[in-house]
């Protein structure tokens, strides 16, 4: 890093001259980048040890379509194969699933996490339109749709920002909706059924509603302040159609059937998040801070820090680091005892009692005068119990949650055309 | 000085490869100078200029009773809110008086009710002085953009602004007409010189540097009839070589430091600049003035062209 | 592990609140700093969306940075 040669008066005054200057005539400033394209895409290679793989093309572009108008396209591929945790527990013998079309079986050793294998794809488009309404306001309206063979999602959003106190505050206000629908290939299964004798049902729905109040604050010349607040409500089929879990022998701890998962068919969750951005001498530093709780009974905590090194003028590092930690919903348990199943039961990891630590490096470089390459190496690790204090006859000897290794690496370029 | 009536007429003039338009404004002779075959174009870029350049005097000169300036300077205590241009240079004002420590600042101007440079000998007493420096100050009154409220009695006074403002501002609109109308050949470049604040674009064709005459009225000596060569850049002069004070073999100069009430000492008679843009060059020059004896020192440390007499 | 909802939330708004009780304003010119691209809030917003679909799908908690975008059978 170069240490900043003390700013001299001439400097100081060439800044305020050009601000004034540019200020009065906005008209030349706002031509330049009129007719171009801002392009970002990237390559994401996500992979978790013994799971699943994903590979994700995006691509996003932006432009101007009229004065303090824009428009951004987005789009996301993601093609995902492997095997993801069914939510049946593990045993002290061979467990044998038939796979959720029917069509196949698969069989699980001893001691080891049932899954299923699967294949998917999923396409995923979004436009926002983002427009000025008055010198201190600015709209954006967003649409997007994700489609996979089993699942469509559609969601609508609009955000307004207003600029204060001389463009040092801005508050924002914003409502989202969406709409998704599930399609199980043979129809989705009736909650809380056996699996072996469950009624199939046609396709379930669910929508949510979510809103958020923020506010955005220039501290002083280095550092800059955000605190939102976001309120989210959905309601409906809430399940995941292809979640199982075990029913045990209170005694021996030995399975005795699997039932489908039975989640409540609505769920309100309140976030608070704050995040500041420093700038050292040259340095960037992010931190944020976000606090999660629903009234199934999550609560979370997530702290995200990346530290923007900069490689002299043209490159930058970027490590990250990121914990998270959530308690477990209600009704979740890594198994359930025969006789005592509540009304609603989930045996799905992702509601567990969990810590996830992520480890991150970035590396940026400019090329030419206005696009950047970069990578980024991730890794992430969670864990839970995996050996709880209400663990039945066997179960205290095996692993009942199945810690995740997930590596990420992207690619991405920007360009402007 | 009362209300100055203001002459517009402009006249456009052949010279040698290249087109001078003239106009009075600011209490100046004011020309541009363009480098094109084209007289339409001259013509038009000449009335750009001259409009700009009024405009700018009937906004903020404090000799007029229909502007900003004089709503603000009877304002008697109260709040005004202006325009964003107007905003922008108050905010320029009050970076220069920050960059300057205090120096630099346009609510000095009421200084002048006890301070006449006339060449006698009428000094103020220490009294006087005290007295009308309790108006003076940036740190007096409340600024927040878009309201600007003066204590009663104060005043401000954009005059040590104004004049590089509108060459800057001039410099930019007529870029823009040049961009429209030559859209293959946008590299003509062309002078403003108002009354000697000038910005030159780029060199004449071949490389070739601008001939500027300086004949600012206010300057004598060297600078009354001198001539600079210039390719690119801005060009100011702060002082005033026939505006002083003399008692006791002293010579008090015109430029007040508003920190103490008093002429500067030792300042030199004026102080020429060569910087990015016009508005950098006359601040530099101001500033430097502002330093007195440090004067040269200040501009070397800075490291622009310059001269002083 | 877990912190109560109370003193999370009042330790948030005695963040925001004193830095704000120290609020300078930042005038047009010395928003050099601000105005650069790494002191976006969002530095870079395809990241934002790949991580944020990434974490949604392997966690309970999602939402807070901002409103929009859709859901998918991830989760």
């Amino acid at each position: 890093m170069q240490l900043k040669k003390k700013q001299s008066i001439r400097d100081a005054l060439a800044v305020a001259t050009c601000t004034l200057l540019s200020g009065v005539s906005q008209t030349q400033a706002t031509e330049v980048n009129d007719d171009r394209w801002e392009l970002d895409t990237a390559i994401l290679f996500y992979s978790e040890k013994d799971r699943v793989e994903v590979i994700a093309p995006t691509a996003t572009a932006k432009k101007a379509i009229g004065e303090d108008e824009f428009i951004t396209l987005r789009a996301v591929y993601d093609s995902l194969t492997g095997a993801s945790p069914n939510g049946a527990s593990p045993t002290n013998t061979a467990q044998t699933f038939t796979s959720p079309s029917g069509e196949s079986t698969l069989t699980t050793q001893a001691g080891e996490t049932p899954m299923w294998e699967f294949r998917d794809m999923r396409l995923a488009l979004g436009v926002d339109w983002e427009r000025s309404t008055s010198r201190t306001v600015r709209d954006t309206l967003s649409a997007d749709i994700s489609k996979e063979r089993d699942y469509f999602s559609g969601a609508l959003s609009a955000n307004r920002n207003w600029d204060l106190n001389d463009r040092l505050t801005t508050i924002s206000a914003g409502l989202g909706v969406n709409y998704d629908l599930i399609s199980p290939e043979g129809g989705v299964p009736d909650a809380g059924q056996t699996v072996a004798t469950a009624k199939v049902l046609g396709d379930e729905s669910k929508t949510g509603t979510s809103v958020l109040f923020g506010i955005t604050q220039v501290i002083n010349r280095r550092t800059l302040m955000q605190l939102n607040y976001m309120h989210a409500e959905s309601s409906g089929y809430l399940n995941d159609p292809y979640k199982i879990l075990s029913v045990v022998d209170s005694g021996t701890g030995a399975t005795l059937q699997y039932l489908y998962e039975k989640r409540p068919d609505s769920r309100s969750s309140d976030v608070l998040f704050w995040k500041m951005v420093y700038h050292l001498s040259e340095d960037v530093l992010h931190l944020s801070y976000r606090y999660f709780q629903d009234d199934w009974g999550i609560k979370s905590h997530t702290v995200d820090l990346a530290y923007r090194y900069e490689l002299g003028e043209k490159s930058y590092l970027r490590p990250r680091v990121r914990y998270y930690t959530q308690s477990g919903a209600d009704f979740y348990n890594h198994s359930f005892v025969n006789g005592s199943v509540p009304t609603y039961a989930s045996a799905d990891s992702r509601l567990a009692e969990m810590d996830s630590v992520t480890l991150g490096i970035k590396y940026g470089r400019k090329v030419g005068s206005d696009s950047e390459f970069s990578v980024r190496l991730e890794q992430m690790v969670q864990s839970g119990k995996d050996h709880p204090s209400d663990a039945i006859g066997f179960q205290q000897q095996l692993d009942l949650y199945a810690e995740l290794e997930a590596t990420t690496i992207q690619f991405s370029y920007s360009t402007t055309f | 000085m009362s209300q100055v009536p203001i002459n517009q007429s402009t006249e456009l003039i052949q010279a040698d490869g290249y087109w001078v338009g003239r106009f009075q404004a600011m209490a100046s002779p004011c020309e541009i100078l363009l480098e094109t075959e084209d007289s339409a174009l001259a013509k038009r870029l000449l009335q750009i200029a001259a409009d700009e350049a009024w405009r700018i005097e009937a906004k903020f000169s404090r000799y007029r009773k229909d502007n900003i300036v004089h709503q603000i300077n009877t304002s008697k205590g109260k709040a005004v809110s202006v325009d964003e241009e107007t905003a922008g240079l108050l905010d320029y004002a009050q970076r220069c008086c920050e960059l300057s420590e205090g120096r630099f600042d346009i609510t000095s101007g009421v200084l002048r009710e006890v301070w006449r440079f006339d060449g006698s000998d009428n000094i103020p007493d220490i009294p006087q002085v005290k007295q009308v420096l309790a108006r003076v100050g940036w740190d007096k009154l409340y600024w927040q953009q878009p309201n600007l409220q003066l204590q009663d009695g104060m005043e401000i006074d954009l005059g040590g602004i104004g004049k590089e403002y509108a060459v800057d501002r001039t410099v930019l609109l007529l870029q823009e007409a040049l961009q429209e109308a030559l859209q293959q050949e946008p590299d003509t470049n062309f002078v403003v010189n108002f009354g000697g604040d000038i910005y030159v674009t780029g060199p004449r064709k071949g490389d070739e540097p601008w001939v500027i005459a300086l004949d600012d009225p206010r300057a004598s000596g060297v600078l009354s009839s001198g001539q600079i060569q210039l390719r690119r850049g801005g060009v100011a002069t702060s002082g005033d070589a026939r505006r002083f004070l003399v008692k006791d073999g002293v010579r008090y100069s015109h430029i007040l430091d508003p920190t103490t009430g008093w002429p500067v000492a030792d300042a030199p008679h004026s102080v020429t600049v060569i910087a990015g843009n016009c508005m950098e060059a006359g601040m530099l020059a101001t500033f430097a003035m502002l330093q007195g004896k440090q004067a040269k020192i200040f501009l070397e440390e800075q490291g622009v062209p310059f001269w002083t007499i | 592990m877990m912190l109560k909802v109370a003193p999370s939330v009042i330790f948030l708004a005695l963040i925001f609140f004193l830095t704000a009780c120290s609020i300078e304003p930042v005038k047009p010119w010395d928003r050099d700093l601000l105005a650069e691209d790494k002191m976006q809030l969002v530095p870079d917003a395809l990241e934002e969306t790949l991580d944020a679909h990434i974490y949604f799908s392997k966690e309970s908690s999602f939402g807070g940075a901002g409103i929009g975008g859709g859901g998918c059978g991830c989760n």
